[in-house]
């Protein structure tokens, strides 16, 4: 046994705990700072967890646990994640009047279990670690308790979240049932055995539906709209990058840890989603009105491009994927960060509420710019290059089954839709005019220093992608592919 | 010649191979100074006059100044200077390369020269111009784009500098862009040259599919191993290159743009018409001469053109242009449009010899070349004075309205008469040496057009003549010509400047220069450079001087004395013909007007209806409705969520285990 190897996750649950308890003793007006400290500490623990606090690879708890690579890169993802989030919180606090503390450690909590789940090894920790994501995400959903939207996203969070894990849940039982282990290396051993067995494909087949659920993939989606529009920015912006990135890595493991030979044969299964969560996303983004409610569906039609990888079945797919979660980091925080700075002076979603913001801050308007250009797939920013090795991995794998030719297309075409609605709100920016009598809108320091932070990403990944992409190939080393496909998925393509 | 052409390739080829800094690199200074120049102003006097003309000429007589090194240095000699890659395509891989060679350098002292006295000369008459910056920086964008032209060393880059000359002329010509006939002008300038430069495209892409390159002595080289080497498509290619002459230098059929033209400001005539744009088209077929001296082929679908020749077609198109343009020179009224037929009929002149130079013996364009480089001299001079007496008339430009300069503005009626002298081809002048030149080619390759070239010259200088007696003798027929009086210095220098070269420039032996740059076993014909015509070839020498003397008298017994033009009484319709430049504006206008309406008709329907209505519209209206359609799927009632979730369960199950 080796308990070490979770020391990261310890020291956040610990810092949560402090946040928590400090929080009896200080008072209301330096709330603030007590965001900033845990945004440095994190910061700490995220220099620590590079190196010194867990050198080494390998696994604990009977295999339950293992540290890779891959759980190495998204540890590193989550870890700057929760400390923009942090930061975007205090931009935020004042649509947050009571709880800011409370808030902070909610983040803290859910982060350590985006740390398990990028970790887990196991259809329980796995079960474990995305329940206490999902939980602490009901109550950041309704955290502004006076808001009836959010209080309605939250609640929509909670009923269908609760039936997703109800249906995970439900197929841990029957792999347990029929596999006899919950361990994915276990699993994987006998997976010849297992791919005949209905009962454990029907379990598996449960556990992807809540892994669905998570990534908001079709045709699990429907939650993501209204809880996107209800929740508060900082919360949304942590469902949008790190929820999503944590049902991610998951689906990764299963599927090409656990049973690479099942995930074969699933492969048009894989391609089928993928292609209606483009088409979805895109088609339901085009006549919103209401900037987070597209985001919304942007989300869901970026999961849909993230399948794309998936469905490829390869090392470049899921290096692909990696690379492109790592874009889509900094490019949605970006977004969000900017939502944040502006939600103490303009008090709705619309993206009408957006006009002539490039007159009223042009710092925000370009930084929200490049964001959504970046979202939109545009040289030289991080989504394009993204886009590029998600559609390359698409290109490679139709050599092999030339029904990837038509997922290109629908990429393609999802790509063009959302030139349009990203567009929309830039025009708005720029070409819409500003309400009568309002005035500039003051950028505080923090969130400058968050958002040059993430358009320094967007610019520099977009540019120089050749680090990232290594590290994100390194990453997927230890993921198995069926090298070939099963003659009869291509013909089952056509 | 083969042989010769295979030796000028290989000497290329070698300098491309050793590179390094060397003397040869100060072209790319040459071509580059005018540049820096126009967008030194753009950037820092577009406000402040004395710089901007600082600039500007200072950057232009510098151009010459190098050039007269190089020349110097070099004279003859094919060098190449240090390229550096552009685009490295396979199959294309065009670099950015200067070529320097008798012909270059020759063609880059006439540019810089003729550039440098145009822009002193606009000092003065530019003076209350308001634009007066703008007009510097861009004629200095104009010599940019013209020496790129003349030093380029391949097609594609050639072609770009081709059509930056074809931006700034349009930039010239309507510079006055507040008056609506020079915006139509400019236009008409623009879009006639687009026509031609399209063909020229189309010849480029078909040089290079055949040779595999676009360097030019790459090009000479394939075609020295092998005459046959452009296959089928050797007259075509010919042909479609032409096209671009026919352009720039207007030759019938896209003539009609060049006497519009002259709604520019007189320099930039000056500047265009003489010595630059308009030379570029005759530059280029000597500079490509290589492809005319091919054997005739023709695609199978052409075959019934059996062996017409591209050079023969050049030739008789350059003598129909000449002819054209002489006959309505006679009868038109206007100094500038007299100038400009002239000039017209000059460069058909000048394309006729590079077309009659291919079927000569050892094919040679010289005669073509050499006519260039004096008319270039004499027909700017032209436009100067021309810009004088307009100047000093008060922007009066009917010549009938003006009368007895001779005597108000003796330093203009000087220069003046050089230039005429010159053009009309007097013995001693520049002109006769050129057209002696040209005459003895047609005579050695084509006696027909040899006739057609004696009327012409005939005709030349029966309407010079006219212009002369009508402009500068007699009395002042109006109150403006009356009070005419001479220009000042910034104007009267540079048109002595010009003077000189259009009466000496043919003692120096640059028809013999010339001639053995296109033929390296070329020998003069020995004796006096004065008398060489007659030495050379008696029976062309003598035509030339009779048709000289002709022209002359029939002027004087027509016009000495009068005060109105007697022609067209006695002439009719013939006259009226002429003077309405044989209605072709009126019939391109019936034919090309509507043919193009009815084409942009069915464009704009296509683009309307088809890919606007059902292409655009249809997309997005589709794309928006689904998006619409789907929307409701999102009632916000959770029980439908709910329902949902578990119907996509059934339905991955379904998928999943089948």
């Amino acid at each position: 046994m080796n308990h070490s190897l979770i020391t990261t996750e310890i020291l956040v649950i610990l810092l949560g705990l402090g946040v928590l308890l400090a929080d009896l003793w200080i008072r209301p007006e330096s709330r603030p700072a007590l965001g900033w400290l845990a945004a440095s500490l994190l910061g700490c623990i995220l220099a620590l967890s590079l190196g010194a606090l867990t050198p080494h690879d390998g696994s604990a708890f009977g295999g339950m646990y293992v540290l890779d690579g891959l759980a190495r890169y998204f540890k590193g993802f989550f870890l700057l994640a929760g400390i923009l989030v942090i930061l975007m919180t205090v931009e935020f606090r004042h649509r947050l009047p009571v709880g800011l503390s409370e808030f902070f450690a909610l983040t803290l909590f859910a982060l350590a279990g985006m740390l398990f789940a990028a970790s887990a090894n196991d259809f329980i920790l796995m079960f474990v670690s995305l329940e206490l994501i999902t939980v602490t995400f009901f109550v950041l959903n309704s955290f502004q308790r006076a808001r009836l939207p959010s209080l309605e996203a939250g609640v929509k969070y909670l009923i269908l979240g609760g039936v997703a894990s109800a249906f995970m849940i439900f197929g841990i039982a029957l792999i347990f049932g029929s596999a006899n282990t919950t361990n994915f290396s276990l699993v994987a051993a006998q997976q010849a055995q297992l791919a005949a067995n209905p009962v454990f494909l029907t379990g598996l087949m449960l556990v992807l539906v809540g892994l669905g659920f998570k990534i908001a993939a079709f045709p699990f989606h429907l939650w993501a709209p209204d809880v996107y529009q209800g929740s508060p920015a900082p919360a949304t912006a942590f469902l949008s990058v790190g929820s999503k990135a944590a049902g991610f890595v998951l689906l990764l493991r299963v599927l090409f840890g656990a049973v690479p030979q099942i995930t074969s044969q699933w492969q048009v299964l894989l391609m089928v989603t993928a292609a209606i969560t483009i088409l979805y996303g895109s088609l339901c983004a085009l006549p919103q009105r209401n900037f987070k409610r597209l985001l919304g569906y942007s989300s869901i039609a970026n999961a849909g491009y993230l399948l794309l990888g998936v469905a490829a079945e390869s090392r470049t797919g899921s290096s692909a994927v990696l690379y492109y979660l790592g874009g889509y980091f900094f490019t949605v925080l970006a977004i969000f960060t900017v939502l944040c700075s502006l939600s103490s002076t303009i008090d709705n979603d619309e993206i009408s509420a957006l006009n002539g913001l490039g007159r009223r801050s042009p710092f925000l308007a370009a930084a929200l710019s490049i964001g959504l250009v970046s979202l939109a797939g545009i040289p030289p920013m991080v989504g394009f290059f993204g886009k590029f090795q998600l559609l390359a991995a698409v290109l490679e794998a139709a050599r092999l089954a030339p029904a990837f030719y038509v997922l290109l297309g629908v990429a393609v075409v999802g790509v063009v839709l959302s030139l349009y609605y990203y567009f929309n709100v830039i025009r708005a920016m720029y070409w819409g005019d500003a309400p009568a009598g309002v005035s500039l809108i003051e950028v505080s320091a923090p969130a400058r220093i968050a958002l040059l932070v993430c358009l320094a990403g967007v610019l520099y990944l977009g540019i120089a992608p050749g680090g990232l992409l290594r590290l994100a190939d390194g990453a997927v080393a230890g993921l198995k592919f069926s090298p070939a496909h099963a003659p009869s998925v291509v013909t089952a393509a056509h | 010649m083969d042989a010769h052409v295979a030796h000028t390739a290989v000497e290329a080829v070698k300098a491309v191979g050793d590179s390094g800094t060397k003397l040869q690199d100060l072209a790319w200074a040459v071509l580059f100074f005018p540049l820096v120049c126009a967008l030194g102003t753009l950037l820092f006097a577009r406000k402040d006059r004395m710089l901007a003309v600082g600039f500007n000429i200072g950057g232009v007589v510098l151009s010459f100044l190098l050039s007269f090194v190089l020349f110097a240095v070099y004279g003859g000699q094919r060098i190449d200077c240090t390229p550096f890659q552009w685009l490295p395509l396979e199959g294309l891989n065009a670099t950015m390369g200067l070529h320097l060679d008798g012909l270059t350098t020759v063609m880059l002292l006439v540019v810089t020269g003729v550039a440098s006295l145009v822009m002193i000369f606009s000092t003065g008459y530019m003076k209350d111009d308001p634009g007066y910056c703008r007009f510097f920086m861009t004629l200095s964008l104009f010599v940019f784009s013209m020496l790129g032209i003349v030093l380029a060393d391949n097609l594609v880059m050639l072609f770009v500098f081709w059509e930056l000359v074809g931006v700034s002329s349009y930039l010239l010509i309507g510079f006055w862009h507040e008056k609506p006939s020079a915006g139509d002008a400019c236009k008409k300038a623009f879009l006639t040259n687009r026509i031609g430069d399209f063909g020229f495209m189309l010849g480029i892409l078909l040089v290079w599919a055949a040779c595999g390159t676009v360097n030019i002595g790459g090009i000479e080289l394939a075609i020295a191993k092998d005459p046959h080497v452009l296959g089928a498509t050797a007259s075509l290619a010919g042909l479609l290159i032409f096209m671009g002459a026919m352009g720039k230098s207007a030759q019938f059929p896209l003539h009609i743009w060049l006497p519009d033209a002259m709604e520019g400001p007189t320099p930039v005539s000056a500047l265009i018409h003489a010595a630059t744009m308009v030379a570029a088209g005759v530059y280029m077929l000597c500079r490509l001469f290589v492809l005319y001296t091919v054997p005739a082929a023709w695609p199978a679908s052409l075959d019934f053109l059996g062996g017409l020749n591209a050079a023969t077609v050049i030739s008789w198109i350059g003598g129909f242009t000449a002819l054209l343009a002489a006959l309505i020179a006679i009868q038109q009224n206007d100094i500038k449009r007299i100038l400009a037929y002239s000039t017209l009929s000059q460069l058909g002149y000048m394309v006729m010899a590079v077309g009659l130079g291919a079927g000569l013996a050892t094919p040679n364009p010289s005669a073509g070349m050499y006519h260039l480089v004096t008319h270039a001299a004499f027909k700017a001079l032209l436009f100067l004075g021309a810009g004088a007496v307009i100047h000093a008339c008060h922007h009066e430009q009917d010549i009938w309205k003006m009368g007895g300069l001779r005597e108000k503005m003796p330093w203009t009626f000087a220069t003046f008469g050089v230039g005429t002298l010159a053009l009309v081809g007097c013995p001693l002048f520049a002109g006769f040496y050129s057209k002696d030149a040209i005459f003895a080619t047609a005579l050695e390759s084509n006696p027909v057009l040899f006739g057609l070239a004696v009327a012409i010259a005939c005709m030349t200088t029966f309407y010079m003549c006219r212009l002369v007696i009508v402009t500068f003798f007699g009395s002042a027929r109006t109150e403006s010509a009356d009070h005419a009086h001479e220009v000042a210095g910034s104007m009267k220098w540079p048109l002595v400047a010009l003077a000189v070269p259009s009466l000496m420039i043919a003692w120096l032996p640059l028809g013999d220069f010339l001639a053995g740059h296109f033929d390296a076993h070329y020998h003069s014909h020995g004796g006096d450079v004065l008398f060489g015509p007659f030495n050379h070839n008696a029976l062309a020498a003598f035509f030339g001087l009779f048709a000289f003397m002709l022209g002359v008298s029939a002027a004087f017994a027509v016009y000495w004395g009068r005060s109105k033009d007697p022609l067209p009484a006695k002439l009719g319709q013939l006259s009226r013909a002429m003077r309405n430049k044989f209605y072709f504006d009126e019939i391109y206008e019936a034919i090309v007007v509507p043919v193009h309406d009815a084409a942009a008709a069915v464009a704009d329907w296509l683009d309307r209806w088809v890919i606007g209505g059902l292409g655009v519209r249809g997309v997005t209206g589709v794309a928006d409705f689904a998006g619409r359609a789907l929307r409701l799927v999102q009632t916000g009632s959770i029980q439908t969520y709910t329902f949902l979730f578990a119907a996509g369960v059934v339905v991955v199950a379904l998928l999943a285990l089948k």
